[in-house]
């Protein structure tokens, strides 16, 4: 029985399609990580699939269930994107409240170690930074010791050692046999955390599978240089290079093997300089991959 | 629900508004009204102290069951009902809870201006009575429990604590928790002989005199209990 299912799903907003039939199955302990541009409809889907949406038509279940008899039962740990916390208690006293939600939770101690506000237990919720917070929020997602993890934008607001920990968390889960489904925005998270990534933009499913076949789906990298007098036909002939853009003397080469594109940049232009080497931004990479519906 | 209803027990009894808002405020109106100013309308036949008592024990209570409403629209206001969503408790667990540490957090404004009353202004009533008042002005604030809850699921943040503070007041000067309705004009005092805060009030001025509630005012209280609780059903159904 698959963790998390979505079927024929699809949703509209008055005239807008927000989801226009997603099929997604995610398997017993998988790492998926659903990416797409804002308004992709990933949101929609995630509060679709927890229930506190209903699909304009198409079914969503977990483990088989209807999804809100799953959240009720405390089967699912959701990081919501925009959730609000009590501000007049104290951090662990909400832990503590939150996880005696559920029928099997962890212990209170043990979800604010995981989440990394174990000190801040005493402290007032009112009184902690935003990425403090954020912790908090991901302390409540564990309190209840889910088997499917739902993380929306997770580590929006948290610093390095933050999402560190969080993935590092996520990651021990996941090894246990758990599920985790997060969205996010970061490539690179999608890169090193999921084992399968799907791809959302306007509402369809365009892009599904493990992280390296998406990847090269996605595509490569960018090389932004400084070059005088730059002729757009022959930066397209260099190896790799998929995609040329010059305003004056900037350059941007978008390419799929940035080493082979790199080394017959230099080699074929001796004036290059300022030479930068950046990684696909989610965004942009969107737009090649799904002609602008992004 | 139990582990949610204690934290919401712990919150009501640390919060300062309730604190000085529904405790400290009615004890300090009282003692004013009783030991400081000489209010007691002119041709006043009863116990000024004892009836202030009531009074303003009625007033405190009526504000701890109608500011549930403020907390739920806060809570709605900065996203902790959408946090809640996504746990095993369900929403009606959560109205439930806040119903319940409003009912107990309502406890201590009747206490303490009935302990002001008997300590303070020599207030002497049969041990009967005493006990009979504290239930008689609890379930008297009932309806304001379901209007307050109403208000929560229809107004957002801010908004709803300026809106409840207005209809507080005058419901409770209507009702003849600050005057006596002796005191209005005929017209008003029909109004208020039909307003809550009045029937409310009347239970423990009855009780004084060691007089059961009126029929009239058990009728009117159920009234008004039905017509708010129904609206705060309609504005939580469409506020899920």
């Amino acid at each position: 029985m698959n963790a998390w299912e979505f079927k024929g799903v699809t949703k509209r907003y008055g005239p807008v399609t927000a989801l226009g039939g997603v099929d997604l199955d995610v398997g017993e302990g998988e790492t998926v990580a659903l990416l797409g541009p804002n308004g992709a409809g990933k949101s929609t889907l995630l509060s679709i699939g927890l229930g506190l949406v209903a699909p304009g038509s198409g079914t969503a279940t977990v483990r088989g269930r209807p999804p809100l008899e799953a959240l009720r039962a405390g089967g699912v740990g959701v990081l919501p994107q925009d959730s609000g916390l009590l501000e007049d208690v104290r951090v662990g006293e909400l832990v503590t409240a939150v996880a005696g939600m559920y029928p099997r939770p962890l212990p209170p101690e043990r979800a604010m170690r995981a989440a990394g506000v174990e000190e801040l237990a005493g402290r007032r919720v009112g009184a902690l930074s935003g990425g403090q917070r954020q912790r908090v929020r991901f302390a409540l997602c564990l309190a209840g010791d889910p088997t499917l993890l739902v993380l929306d934008e997770p580590t929006v607001g948290l610093d390095v050692e933050g999402r560190r920990a969080l993935w590092q968390e996520v990651r021990a889960r996941t090894a246990a046999g758990r599920t985790a489904v997060f969205a996010t925005h970061y490539l690179t998270e999608a890169e090193e955390y999921a084992d399968r990534v799907v791809l959302l933009a306007a509402g369809e499913v365009v892009a599904d599978g493990p992280v390296a076949t998406v990847k090269a789906l996605v595509g490569g990298a960018e090389v932004r240089c400084t070059l005088d007098g730059a002729d757009p036909s022959g930066l397209e002939a260099l190896p790799g290079v998929r995609q040329v853009s010059v305003e004056g003397r900037a350059v941007t080469l978008r390419t799929n093997d940035s080493d082979a594109t790199l080394r017959a940049l230099f080699a074929a232009y001796e004036g290059v300089r300022d030479v930068r080497l950046e990684g696909t931004d989610l965004e942009s990479a969107f737009v090649t991959l799904t002609g602008g519906r992004g | 629900m139990g582990a949610y209803l204690r934290l919401e027990l712990v919150r009501g009894f640390r919060s300062p508004v309730n604190l000085v808002m529904l405790t400290g405020f009615p004890v300090v109106l009282y003692l004013l009204w009783t030991n400081v100013l000489d209010v007691a309308p002119r041709g006043w036949q009863g116990d000024a102290a004892a009836y202030a008592m009531v009074s303003m024990a009625t007033y405190g209570a009526m504000g701890g069951a109608l500011f549930v409403g403020g907390a739920i629209a806060l809570e709605r206001g900065n996203g902790w009902l959408r946090q809640l969503a996504v746990t095993p408790l369900p929403a009606h667990g959560y109205v439930t809870a806040k119903l319940v540490s409003a009912a107990a957090g309502v406890l201590p404004s009747i206490v303490a201006v009935l302990a002001a009353g008997a300590l303070l202004s020599g207030v002497r009533l049969p041990a009967g009575t005493w006990a009979a008042l504290v239930p008689l002005i609890w379930v008297g604030v009932l309806p304001f429990a379901a209007l307050g809850v109403a208000f929560g699921y229809t107004l957002k943040g801010q908004a709803a604590t300026v809106a409840m503070i207005a209809v507080y007041f005058a419901l409770s000067v209507l009702g003849g928790l600050w005057l006596p309705v002796e005191t209005m004009p005929d017209a008003m005092r029909t109004l208020a002989e039909y307003s809550p805060a009045y029937q409310a009030g009347s239970m423990g001025w009855r009780a004084l005199a060691g007089q059961p509630p009126e029929g009239v005012s058990l009728a009117v209280l159920a009234g008004w209990t039905l017509l708010f609780a129904a609206l705060g059903l309609w504005r939580y159904r469409r506020a899920l």
